[in-house]
Formats: structure tokens, sequence, C-alpha cells
């Protein structure tokens, strides 16, 4: 069995800026609701967050979505910076953060260009009856740790424990995290880039495949394909 | 005698009882102000430490860091702190591997500010952590978690260089006082008698106890040095490493070493002056020493505002437009008045008063050496905070607003650095009385038949024997 | 131990003692050895005391940087290759990392081996109880012979009054 090596391709023109990804992440992931006073102060944990940019002026204004969500870089500038290896890369290709051995120096995240990586600056709460709903193959964090988007590891491993159950290949497309999974338009694609067949790696191979800030060299593996009105007028 | 009244201020002629006396009354006489001094400073101090506790407790959401300035006032602190340490390696140990005379009385004033000023320095990378506590596991013991610091993390290099660096400045600071506590051990009685013979090892004074020391200091001089360059160098790469707009510069390494020794030398003259006023040592430490210490902060001066302008210049002329945002927002936008402010206190005040002669008097050199200061903290606070407020993506652009938290531990902080060196100053002589006596033997026995300035002065300008004056 | 020694108020005197308790070595069965000198200041640049004194610090300085250098190569490299953590296919060892963390090792495998060198060469601390008077931190200069024939301790005496003495006290500690 060939090395996984996963990665995610987004299709801009699709994106209708929902946000039900976002809403999807924070449910798989146990990812708490700051409240509207920490997230004035900027502190929302959004692993996955629509960023919204307007082109053009009025009244020729287009608004432009992009999810963005940790890039899972191969030459991850988080990684080296780690002191205590909490931030490492993983045989399948992820950047994997290590809650546990996690101090809090916060160097990653100054590292990240896409300042995808949360901090926990106070103890994770929810309200009673809503800790019933958290979901139970995701760790919590506690206080003074980073987290990340960690492209759903737990449904990875799932699926990788049923398709050996099942003495079976991972097919394309069964892993889906759960931003992919709640996506209306579809938008979202996830699988293997190793394997030349996948959807993945078709649409990374697109005309319209670009990358964010490539030119900072940090490799990511979440392909963005640009609009087709972004090459010409509408 | 033929030395005019100008030389004769520079020349320390002290009966040698009189030196002692002089530098031993701190040790033995405390008087009612000290008792008000450390009493007021550990008032205003120790809130930090609470403080500190309550940040572990609650969270790290109670500073003022948020997504995307993740460090601020803490990590301003740190560099701030460890650059204000190179005050003691610079004076002692280039003066000293240089034979330069008028260091004598300096020296040990330097080399306390050093070990306090990396004391300090060095609580804010576990001060800053999220989850404090666990600051050990940045030091590399067997474990059975499998928790092994990453040799590539310049926060790793940083423990390592600043576990140096602390050891060789206590080894510089401690080895030259084992003397001078000898000569307390003989004048004590009591307990504090007690004391000082455990602390003075049972030194006695031999020439062979006096050559060691000799060689100890000289190796430790040569030593310390590319220490204390290596310590600032990483503590700089703590910010070049990340690719971030306008930290990631190559001019980082030299320019953080020349802003350390610039501040550390602005924090020694006040220092030395408020010593000079606060234990009446006007008869050691003299105008020329502020004079030379004034010089050479002219020269950092100069030198601090030619790394600013080359690096801003090539971000200028690199135009690229990540960098520029955090560019303008410095010069234009929301720190403006902070960067101005920083131009006039660490180039535009200071260069007039400490390039005029005629203004590089004490109190000259200790107002341009404060303005200084304050400029070299609004450097740290300007190279750490404005451009995490402008990285690539402008979606993710931010703001940063100290909270009452960070404030109080920075005062708190400042306060133990002063509390500490006041500390010192009781219990060491802060003018090395040896060094200071063995200074007034420069000349052999046989040039004084020739010499015309008492032979048992000092002649603070040059150790070398005068056949004239 | 018997001694005699005598508390000169200056360098000149000291050295004229010094010379004469030298010179009176085989006069006296004297081990030159056994003629101390103390004071509160390094009387090197008055060029006389510091004639035999060598040590081999100066060397093992740069031994114990070498040693140092070692430790940090074996910190990083060995350590990081027996326990490797997933790099995703990035070096287990990076080389210039490694390097700063033998430079900063090496410069404090220095100054260790400079304060152990320190320690055992001057053989402080000692609390025992040693020929000293606490007049040398008043300023005096000490001169005297730590090993003392009763017969020759008058004429001793005489000799060290002579070169300028202000007081020759004796120390026991036996």
């Amino acid at each position: 069995m060939a090395h996984r090596w996963w990665g995610m391709v987004i299709d801009l023109d699709r994106c209708t800026g929902c946000e039900a990804c976002v809403a999807a992440c924070h449910a798989e992931n146990n990812i708490v609701t700051v409240g509207a006073g920490q997230a004035a102060r900027g502190r929302t944990m959004h692993w996955i967050h629509v960023e919204r940019y307007w082109e053009g002026e009025f009244p020729n204004i287009r608004a432009r979505f992009q999810p963005v969500l940790c890039q899972q870089c191969d030459a991850a500038p988080c990684e080296p910076v780690c002191p205590t290896y909490a931030s490492y890369h993983n045989p399948e290709g992820l950047n994997a953060q290590v809650y546990n051995r996690c101090i809090g120096t916060r160097y990653c995240a100054n590292a990240c260009p896409y300042t995808a990586r949360y901090f926990n600056w106070f103890n994770p709460a929810w309200d009673k009856p809503l800790q019933l709903q958290l979901n139970p193959d995701v760790s919590l964090r506690e206080v003074g740790v980073m987290e990340k988007c960690t492209f759903c590891n737990q449904r990875i491993l799932a699926g990788e424990i049923k398709a050996k159950a099942e003495n079976r290949e991972l097919r394309d497309g069964e892993v889906k995290p759960a931003c992919v999974q709640s996506c209306p338009t579809t938008a979202m694609v996830f699988g293997d880039l190793n394997d030349p067949n996948s959807q993945v790696s078709r649409m990374s191979r697109s005309v319209r495949a670009t990358t964010l800030l490539a030119e900072v060299g940090t490799l990511p593996k979440v392909t963005y394909l640009e609009r087709e009105s972004s090459h010409g007028d509408e | 005698m033929a030395t005019n009244s100008a030389a004769q201020a520079n020349v320390i002629d002290i009966k040698a009882e009189k030196i002692r006396k002089d530098l031993l009354l701190p040790v033995f006489h405390t008087s009612r102000r000290y008792y008000v001094l450390v009493f007021v400073l550990g008032a205003i101090g120790l809130p930090g430490m609470f403080v500190y506790a309550y940040q572990m407790y609650e969270g790290m959401g109670v500073a003022g860091i948020t997504r995307p300035v993740f460090w601020g006032f803490y990590i301003t602190n740190f560099v701030f702190w460890i650059g204000i340490s190179h005050a003691g390696t610079l004076i002692s140990a280039i003066l000293r591997l240089c034979n330069a005379g008028w260091r004598r009385p300096v020296t040990r004033c330097a080399e306390a500010i050093t070990v306090f000023a990396l004391a300090i320095g060095a609580q804010y990378p576990i001060i800053h952590l999220g989850r404090s506590w666990l600051f050990f596991w940045l030091i590399p013991y067997p474990s059975e978690r499998g928790i092994w610091p990453n040799f590539r993390s310049p926060l790793v290099w940083d423990f390592f260089a600043i576990s140096t660096y602390l050891t060789g400045s206590l080894t510089f600071l401690l080895l030259p006082i084992i003397p001078d506590w000898a000569m307390v051990r003989d004048r004590a009685t009591g307990v504090r008698k007690r004391i000082y013979t455990v602390l003075a090892l049972g030194w006695r004074g031999t020439p062979r106890e006096w050559h060691r020391l000799e060689v100890a200091m000289r190796i430790m001089a040569v030593t310390i040095l590319p220490v204390a360059v290596s310590v600032h160098t990483i503590v700089s790469w703590d910010f070049a490493m990340a690719p971030v707009p306008m930290w990631h510069s190559t001019v980082f390494g030299p320019y953080f070493v020349a802003g350390a020794i610039f501040s550390g030398i602005a924090a020694l003259i006040i220092a030395m002056a408020l010593v000079r006023k606060a234990l009446h040592l006007e008869e050691y430490l003299k105008p020329l020493h502020f004079d030379n210490l004034g010089k050479l902060l002219l020269v950092m001066s100069l030198l601090w505002i030619y790394f600013i302008f080359a690096e801003r210049l090539t971000v200028w002329y690199g135009n690229q437009p990540a960098e520029m945002a955090a560019f303008w927002s410095i010069q234009r936008g929301r720190f403006a008045v902070l960067f101005w402010t920083m131009i006039c206190c660490n180039f535009l005040i200071p260069f007039p008063i400490l390039a005029i002669k005629k203004l590089r008097t004490i109190a000259g050199t200790v107002i341009a050496s404060s303005t200084i200061v304050v400029g070299m903290w609004l450097e740290r606070f300007l190279i750490v905070v404005p451009p995490l407020e402008h990285k690539y993506l402008p979606y993710d652009w931010g703001s940063y607003r100290p909270t009452w938290v960070e404030i109080t531990i920075t005062v708190g902080t400042f306060m133990g650095m002063i509390l500490l060196y006041v500390l010192f100053v009781k219990f060491v002589p802060i003018i090395s009385i040896w060094e200071l006596k063995g200074g007034q033997h420069a000349k052999p026995i046989a040039e004084q038949a020739n010499a015309t300035v008492n032979p048992a002065a000092i002649r603070l300008d040059s150790t070398l024997p005068s056949t004239n004056s | 131990m018997n001694a005699i020694y005598g508390l000169f108020p200056d360098a000149n005197s000291a050295r004229r003692a010094l010379t004469a308790l030298r010179a009176a070595c085989s006069r006296f069965h004297l081990n030159p050895k056994a003629i101390v000198i103390m004071s509160s200041e390094p009387l090197e640049e008055e060029g006389f005391g510091w004639e035999e004194e060598r040590t081999p610090m100066p060397w093992l300085a740069p031994l114990g940087a070498l040693v140092g250098a070692g430790v940090g190569y074996a910190l990083s490299d060995f350590t990081q290759r027996s326990y490797p953590l997933p790099t995703g296919g990035m070096p287990i060892v990076a080389m210039w990392p490694t390097g700063i963390i033998m430079y900063e090792l090496m410069m404090l495998g220095a100054i260790l081996t400079t304060i152990v060198a320190f320690v055992i060469a001057t053989g402080l601390p000692n609390y025992k109880k040693r020929l000293y008077d606490p007049e040398v931190t008043n300023g005096k200069i000490l001169v005297g012979v730590s090993e003392l024939d009763s017969d020759c301790r008058a004429e001793l005496e005489q000799l060290l009054y002579q070169d300028g003495a202000e007081q020759v006290k004796e120390f026991s500690n036996g």
C-alpha cells in the first residue's frame, strides 16, 4: 500500500461563503465558541474560516470567498520552531499538533503565514447541556495549548480501520473531513495526492489551480481553483 | 607637580585606608533610607508575582495578546532585558583585555547589571508560556513521556545560550568578589563574620591565589565575549527564523547585538550615577568614567541609527506588499508616535549631548542614557508587535493592546531588577577594592624617580607609566 | 605547624624582606617553598612573588571547550538518532542547529573547566585554620616562614624587623 499524502482542493467558483464548513468543523472537533467579547478581540477559534474580500467599485462590487484552513504545508514553518515537537509532520503528510506536548510558546502561530493556528486563551467550557454533543473521538484541549485543523484525523483513522477490517483499500472520497462533507456546493474535495487518479490529484492539476502564498515557499497541500471570472471581466 | 587641575580631576589619589573605608561602608552600615527603599521596591514589585499566578490560573487570555499578535509585552521585555545584560560583558571583558585602566571602578557595577538583567530576562520565556508550569520540557532530560526538545527551534537555542551566558557572567562576577569578601570577613563580627567567612572561601591572598584568579579572569574575559555575541544573535533569531514580514531579515543578528550593547551601556551609566549619588562615591566614579562611557554610547548610537536606516531602506526599496503594510504602519500609521519617539530618544536627543564635549558631563550622559533606555524598549516593542499585526493575509490583520496584567508584571520585573541591584550593593562592595588599589601600582618602582605625578595615584586615562605630566 | 611572619607597610619593605629571607635559606636551613607572602592586592605589577607561578589553566579551558563541543554533538546527534521523532521526510538531525548547540556547550565547557580548575588550583574553599593575619586586608603585606625551627626564631625575627616589618608575629596551629 503506497504511503498516503492527504491533500485538499477547494473550488472558489463554487464557494458561496455560506460557512457550513465552519459550523461543521466546530461540531466535529469540539471547538469552543468564545463569546462576543473575546471574538471582538480577535480570539475566535475557527479552524476553518471563510475570508471575504470585496473586489471592484460600486455598482460592480463582487464578493470573493476563500475558506482558509491549515494548509498542512510540506515545508511548514511551524514545525522547526516548536521547542517541544508539538508541531510535527506525520508520515501521511499531515502537520500534526500534539496537544500533550504543547507548552504554549505560540511561536508556531507567529511563524504560520496563514495564521491558521488558534490558541486556547482560557479553559474551554460548554454550558450544560451542550457538553453532551461533544464528539467523543476528539480530545478536548486545555488552556495554554495550540490547536488547529487536523484534516479530521479522527475520520481518517476511522476510515483506515474500517478498510483494514473489511480487508480492502480505502476508496477515493471515502474519508471526508467535516468541512468537505458539509459543503452544500461540493466546493471542497479531499483525498490522497499520492494516488494520481484520485479526484483531488486530478483537480489539483487543473489550469485554475493556485496555492495560497506560494511565494513564501511553504508548499501547502490545499489547492485553490480560481474563479473563472478572475481571468477577465464577468 | 605639573599636573593641571583637569588632569587632577581624573586621578584617584586617595589613601588606601580611605578607599577601604568608603567602599566597605555600605556593607557594614545600613541607613533607614535603605530599608525604606527596599520596602518600596518590594511593595511595588511584589504584586507582579501574584498577577503572574493569576495569569497562570485564569489563562493567557487575561493578557492583551491575541490572534495574530501572539507575542507582546513579555517578549519585548525579554529581548530588552537580555539586551541590557550586555553591559557588563563589554565593559569588563573588552576593557580588561585592552588593559584600559579606567575600567577598574566600573567593572563590578557592570557585571552586576549583567547577572541581574539576565536573571530577570530569563523569567520572561517562562512567564509568556501558555502552560508555564511545563517550562522544564525545554531541558533535555530523559523521561518516559517521550518529550525531547526540538534542537531546530530557536527557543531551544535560547535556553542553551542563556544558560551558558548566565553561568559565565555569574562566574565573571563572583570570582573577583572573593578577595573583597575576605576583606569584609576580616572586619566583620558576629553572624556577619560567619557568613562572610563561608563566602570568602578561605581566601588569604597568597601569590598562588592571586595568580590563579588573574588567569581565570583572563580566560573568562576571552570566553564570555563570543558567548555574549551568540546570545543576542540567537535571541534575534527567534524573530528572524520565522517568515513574518519585517522579521525575516538577515540583519537581525548584528542589529540586535549592537542594540544590546547600546542599551547596556546606557543602563550602566544610569546605575553608576545612582550608585555614585547614593553611596557618595564621587571620588571614585569620576567625570572621566562617564565621559569615556559617553563616547562609547555615542559610537553605539551612530551604529544603531545606521542599522535602522539600512534595514528600513532595504525594506522600502523592496516594496513587497506584505512588508510595506508593516513598514507604513510603523512609520506613518498606528505606531508612528512610538516610532518617532524612539528615533528622538535613541538618536536625536543623545547625539548632540554625547557628541559635544561640553555637554558630555555626568548629568548629560545620564539624561542621554535615560532617553536611550526608553527608546530601546520602544524599539523592541516596534520589532515584535507591528509585523505581527500585519502578516500576509489582510483578513487576519489585528491589533494589540496590553492589559493591566502585562503592565503589572512588566513593572514588577523592573522593580525586581532595581531591588536585586540594591540588595547586591549591600552585600558586596560595589567598586572592586582590590582592583582599584591594584591599579595604583601600575608603575614599576624604578620609574618613580622620573615621574612627577604622585606615584600612588591612579591615572585613569592610562595604565602606562607617564614619564612626564 | 609553627610559623613566624612580619607585617610590612608597603611593597618595598616586603620585597627587601623576601630577598633577605631567600638569601638566608641556607643559613637557617629553611625550605624556600616555606616562605609565604600574603597581600590584599595582586603584587604582580610590583614584579615579585609570581616568578614561579605556573598553571595549566589556559590549556585546560580549550580542552574543556572541546569536551563541551563533544557533549553538544552527542546531545543533538545521538539522542535524536536513537529516538527519532517523525519529521515527514525531513532529516532527523539538522546540521546547523546541531552546530549552534555544539557552540554553546563548547563555551559552557570552557567556563565550567575554568571554574573547576580555579577551585582545584587555588585549593579554595579551605576553611581550615591556616597561617593568616587579618592585617593583610588592612593593606599590610605578610612575609614569613611557615615551617619554623625554634632555634632560628630570634634571628628570623631580627631579620624581619631589619627589613622594615611593623610587627612580627608567630602562628601555630598544632
